[in-house]
């Protein structure tokens, strides 16, 4: 008795286990500490900065990397550092906030359909199939003179075209799953669906959907910026990574710095959301033990 | 095991492109040229930076339509370099003294060439130029420009019946006051004079058209085999959304084009076709807004720019039927609080001219000595805003700006809000707009202020101020309205002396700048890349899509 | 499984429908219309023009037209290119569209599979660091951006590739790679992230210990399990890359049907939206059909009734 109780396990849940796991995964950390140092840029930028965002200062204009400027100025004489962690501030939201209404909308809809399966789910493909088939572009037109170019307006524009993605992957997800043995033993002990495609299945099927949601945030940054280049992006001068690349895009024979740096920026915010994701990903995995 | 599988896979792949970036080694990835270099290569690659959507001369209306249009046909009148008109297939310019204009000033009687000639080889006669300008005012056709010929007897009766059944419409088409008397003479009767017609008559959508060939392939008649003109090139192939090819057509009836062979691309993205310049596939090229700096700082390119300016003004138009741009204080403080020349020798490198009066120089009709009193002053414009009961901003509704999104707006737009920031405490709220919502809202006036741009359809100030400025008027959408312009207007319309003509014209001018219903902001100067090996270019303010399209017959290439 | 596929076939139709009628509202909510300019026409103008074009009848009649039109194969005509029809200016367009498409698609899947499967094999090794940087950097930059860097690379400085147009390899290796680079990326991260998750399954330590060389284990087991999710995504990917390549398209001035189908919303062509909004439903529609299918036939747990 006391030889198995001392090698066995203490209880922990699944989430509890996830995160102590993760909490071992330097790089996620690593990760969530950029995350949050950009964050936190973002927010107290008008503290640190001498420069407002839209300060235009006709005399230094288009120029590169000085100590007064350590990331150049714009073609209005704006300092580029000051406004690339004022435009953290719009591309974190947006990326976040869009997510937030793709997963809102996406896994449950995906998920309901696998579930339920038959000819609800035919349906719901098909209604899918509609929205997947439908330009995206004329939506988010009509949804910008509707609602002006408001960051409002990039949430629900960039979310409302990107779900079905989400929900076609929840739905393959489960639809695998559902045929599983730990599924049928619940259900034969009697858990309704409800309960099982929340504790179950949800959990084994977020593994893919993490990894697509981390990819997403930057993903919907760059349907921001590629909106800002077609010209249906955020009112100026209110800086967002989109914008800044495409005002460096315009400039780039004279000035390539300026497209290059919210480039980087993109990356780097992307890096730290991938090694997040996969920590996340490494960390809710219970057959991951290394 | 398994790593092999795949690296394999890897290197077939890295194989695979090699094989494809190398198959391309030498040569400079340009098309047309090459060849032995004993004759230098006459062929001109430019860009037209877009697929027309028309190339029917009485259809066209936007620059990339008729730029196609002017290399292929030729009317009965052109414009010189200085914009003064020159005769083309008509024999001479027909006036008063030559009997040319009835003394009345409502007929027109205009003697062709005899030796002008189709393509094809037949002659061009009267009759083409009857079935032309009939064909623009048809209904049917929906041409764009049909009303900017309107004084013509009958023209807009014609054009009016859309509805009517096929019996009225002949009727009507038959009672236009055009008429081929001859083969060789074509007479135009006008409802009241038009000082202007001669200039309207050097417009393309009058050029002669071929009713045979019309009649036979309908909409088709565009395609290469069948348009058939009567001006220097001919259009021999067109690749949609890709190029059109013109060669320089053997039987041309005036002096033949030293260039075998015009090709137009149709790159959309300035980076890109200044990207193609630079690897030697255009001749000349347009520059992205913002780096002309740097091109001027470039040792090679700097010698390869050409500068000129062209007949367009830029301005911002308030609708002064919305508080608070009805009152006439406010507008003109704004005026008064816009620094345009750091606009443009900073923002725009010296690209371009401060304007302070509406008509641009170049056309007749500029006055350098207009809107002074506009010259950047921001303790005169906080002191007018004070008399308009404005001395605390904050009192001041809610103002936008609209404008459509592209690169220049963008920079004008962020510039004019930082402008009214700190010279007036102002809050200018911007409101970028894709193209078409944008024009939709200015012209419901629903907008409170605005961007405004206007080039010349042809060199008068009859095209610049009744059209804008008139109460009532196509274009007004700024809402302004004053009896007083509108009497001046009425009489410049009819005044047949030239120099009484534009005296007038310039005395309205002088009291829309004073009303101040826009304000203007610069004029435009055209700013691209020829390389050295281009000679001959003529550049006009009313140049096209393609800088010197009305001369490319007189371009020839060296080196 | 032959029921299922002919159902879904006959589910295009009603699907076709709808986004028909949906994106014929919305053209026709959105302010603005095909006329509209900055130098406005003269109101007798506009009415001819809405006269010939069948823009003055009530809304219900003009989709009735469109309809009936569409049925019997004549999709009507541009307005932002006046003297073709739509059905002559799509089918010059969409070849083009579809080939870039379709070559992207096929890079980015032969970079990203082998990519991602390295990765995972060779977990937390110098080789899955390499890949995560590589296919970060690459999703991090924006189709246009890795465009205009290519171009200027390959055509101004090395002067190797000329900068656009249609006609060879040369032209068409530029935009491919741009396309293709993110999708790259995120099918090598999908691609691990599933193989990581196949390699631990109970049934692959069983395969092991079975004495299966490991190559078998990879190609017979692991691969096909790990590219279901894949081919979740594959669908998409090629849906978006077919479609998406509107900023490529403009940027190497390719005669496709991206770039004329976002310039024709822009200009209120409501002919060439809607025929292109057909074309585009069908090929989606149809792509996610032998998606599901492959699915299917992937995953043999998949049972549809």
């Amino acid at each position: 008795m006391a030889v198995v109780a001392s090698t066995s396990q203490p209880h922990h849940t699944l989430w509890g286990d996830a995160f102590i796991r993760l909490r071992r995964n330097r790089l996620a950390i690593a990760g969530g500490i950029v995350i949050l140092l950009i964050g936190l840029g973002a927010i107290f930028v008008p503290l640190i900065s001498p420069y407002g965002y839209a300060k235009q200062d006709l005399d230094a204009i288009l120029q590169g990397p000085s100590w007064g400027h350590p990331l150049g100025t714009d073609a209005l004489g704006r300092d580029v550092l000051t406004r690339l962690f004022y435009g953290a501030r719009i591309s974190l939201a947006v990326g976040l906030f869009a997510q937030a209404i793709v997963l809102a909308i996406g896994l449950p809809v995906g998920a309901f359909s696998a579930w339920v399966g038959g000819r609800v789910d035919n349906i719901i493909m098909r209604l899918v199939d509609v929205m997947y088939a439908f330009p995206d572009i004329l939506l988010i037109i009509l949804l910008r003179a509707i609602l002006g170019g408001t960051i409002y307006m990039m949430f629900l524009a960039i979310g409302l075209v990107a779900w079905v993605n989400v929900a076609r992957l929840s739905r393959g997800q489960i639809l695998s799953l559902k045929q599983q043995d730990f599924v049928t033993a619940a259900r034969a002990m009697g858990a309704s669906g409800r309960y099982i495609t929340l504790r179950h299945l949800l959990p084994n099927s977020l593994g893919p959907i993490i990894v697509a949601v981390t990819f997403n945030v930057p993903r919907a940054i760059f349907a921001e910026a590629a909106l800002s280049y077609i010209g249906i992006g955020i009112n100026p001068p209110t800086p967002s990574w989109g914008n800044m690349i495409r005002d460096g895009y315009d400039v780039i024979f004279a000035a390539p710095y300026l497209m290059i740096f919210p480039a980087i920026a993109i990356g780097i915010l992307m890096l730290a959301f991938t090694f997040l994701g996969d920590g996340l990903r490494d960390a809710l995995d219970p057959r991951l033990r290394r | 095991m398994r790593k092999i599988a795949v690296s394999s896979l890897f290197a077939i792949l890295v194989t695979v492109i090699l094989v494809f970036t190398s198959a391309c080694g030498g040569g400079g990835g340009g098309d047309g040229g090459g060849g032995p270099e004993k004759t230098v290569s006459q062929v001109l690659r430019v860009n037209l930076a877009g697929e027309p959507a028309t190339i029917d001369p009485n259809k066209a209306s936007w620059a990339g339509e008729y730029t196609p249009v002017w290399q292929v046909f030729q009317g009965l009148l052109g414009f010189n370099q200085d914009l003064t008109l020159k005769a083309v297939v008509a024999r001479e310019i027909p006036s008063v003294a030559n009997g040319g204009i009835s003394p009345d000033g409502k007929t027109y009687t205009f003697k062709l060439r005899p030796d002008a000639t189709w393509s094809d080889g037949t002659k061009v006669t009267a009759k083409d130029f009857e079935y032309s300008i009939k064909r623009l005012l048809s209904p049917d056709l929906a041409a764009a420009y049909a009303s900017f010929y309107f004084d013509i007897v009958g023209a807009e009766a014609y054009n009016g019946a859309g509805d009517k059944d096929e019996t009225t419409k002949a009727q009507l088409k038959n009672s236009v006051g055009v008429k081929a008397l001859d083969d060789l003479t074509l007479q135009i009767t006008l409802a009241q004079p038009r000082p202007t017609f001669l200039q309207l008559m050097a417009l393309w959508p009058t050029y002669p058209l071929r009713e045979d060939i019309i009649t036979q392939y309908g909409d088709r008649w565009t395609e290469p085999s069948h348009y058939i003109g009567n001006g220097p090139f001919i259009l021999t192939d067109w690749v949609h959304q890709d190029h059109m090819t013109f060669k320089a057509n053997p039987n041309y009836w005036g002096t033949k084009p030293k260039l075998t062979e015009i090709q137009m691309k149709m790159i959309t993205d300035v980076n890109a076709e200044i990207a193609a310049y630079r690897n030697n596939e255009l001749e000349i090229s347009r520059v992205p807004t913002g780096t002309e700096k740097a091109i001027m700082a470039d040792p090679g390119l700097s010698k390869e720019i050409l500068r000129y300016p062209a007949l367009i003004t830029f301005a911002l138009q308030f609708n002064v039927t919305k508080p608070p741009f009805d009152n006439v204080k406010v507008r003109r403080a704004l005026v008064t609080a816009v620094d345009r020349v750091s606009f443009v020798d900073k923002v725009r490198n010296g690209v371009g001219e401060p304007a302070l009066s509406w008509i641009p120089p170049g056309m007749p009709g500029y006055d350098p000595d207009l809107g002074k009193e506009y010259q950047f002053n921001p303790a005169k414009a906080k002191q007018l805003l004070a008399e308009a009961g404005y001395a605390d901003v904050s009192k001041l509704p809610e103002i936008k700006f609209q404008y459509a999104d592209s690169t220049g707006n963008r920079l004008i737009a962020q510039f004019l809000q930082g402008q009214l920031k700190d010279n007036l405490g102002i809050n200018l709220t911007l409101d970028p707009m894709e193209p078409k919502a944008f024009t939709t809202l200015v012209n419901n006036e629903n907008y409170d202020s605005a961007w405004l741009g206007w080039s010349a359809d042809y060199p008068d100030p009859d095209n610049w101020l009744p059209e804008l400025f008139g109460t009532g008027a196509g274009n007004n959408h700024t809402g302004y309205s004053n009896p007083q312009f509108d009497a001046l207007a009425k009489q410049a319309k009819s005044e047949l002396d030239n120099t009484k003509r534009l005296q007038i014209w310039a005395e309205a001018q002088k009291i829309v700048m004073a009303d101040a219903p826009i304000a203007p902001v610069f004029y435009r100067e055209q700013f691209v890349l020829v390389k050295p090996s281009v000679k001959g270019l003529k550049t006009t303010g009313m140049d096209g899509q393609i800088v010197g399209d009305l001369f490319l017959a007189d371009v020839y290439l060296t080196e | 499984m032959l029921k299922y596929i002919i159902k879904r076939i006959l589910w295009i139709i009603p699907v076709l429908l709808a986004v028909a009628f949906i994106t014929f509202s919305l053209m026709h909510l959105v302010p603005g219309g095909p006329w509209d300019r900055d130098k406005q026409l003269a109101p007798q103008v506009v009415e001819n023009l809405n006269h010939k074009y069948g823009l003055d009848k009530p809304f219900v009649v003009q989709f009735k037209d469109f309809l009936w039109n569409t049925v019997h194969g004549n999709l009507g005509v541009s307005y932002s290119y006046q003297d073709r029809g739509v059905t002559n200016i799509l089918l010059e367009g969409l070849p083009k569209t579809a080939t870039l498409g379709i070559i992207a698609f096929i890079l980015a899947i032969l970079i990203g599979i082998p990519l991602g499967m390295v990765a995972a094999l060779k977990q937390n090794s110098a080789v899955d660091y390499a890949s995560v940087l590589f296919s970060t950097i690459f999703a991090s930059i924006p189709g246009f951006v890795l465009g205009i860097l290519l171009m200027i690379v390959f055509s101004v400085e090395l002067h190797w590739l000329p900068t656009g147009g249609w006609g060879g390899i040369k032209q068409i290796i530029m935009p491919a790679f741009a396309l293709a680079a993110m999708s790259a990326a995120y099918i090598a991260r999908i691609t691990r992230a599933s193989m990581l998750e196949v390699m631990h399954q109970d049934y692959i330590r069983t395969a092991r210990a079975k004495g299966l060389s490991e190559r078998v284990i990879l190609f017979r087991h692991a691969l096909r399990n790990a590219l279901i999710p894949v081919t979740t995504v594959a669908g998409p990917e090629l849906a978006f890359l077919v479609s998406g390549s509107f900023i490529i398209e403009n940027l190497f001035s390719i005669p496709g049907i991206g770039r004329l189908f976002v310039q024709g919303i822009f200009a209120r062509d409501y002919g060439l939206v809607m025929g292109a909004i057909l074309f585009y439903a069908l090929a989606v529609a149809l792509v996610n059909l032998i998606v599901d299918t492959l699915y299917a036939v992937v995953d043999p747990r998949i049972r549809y009734e």
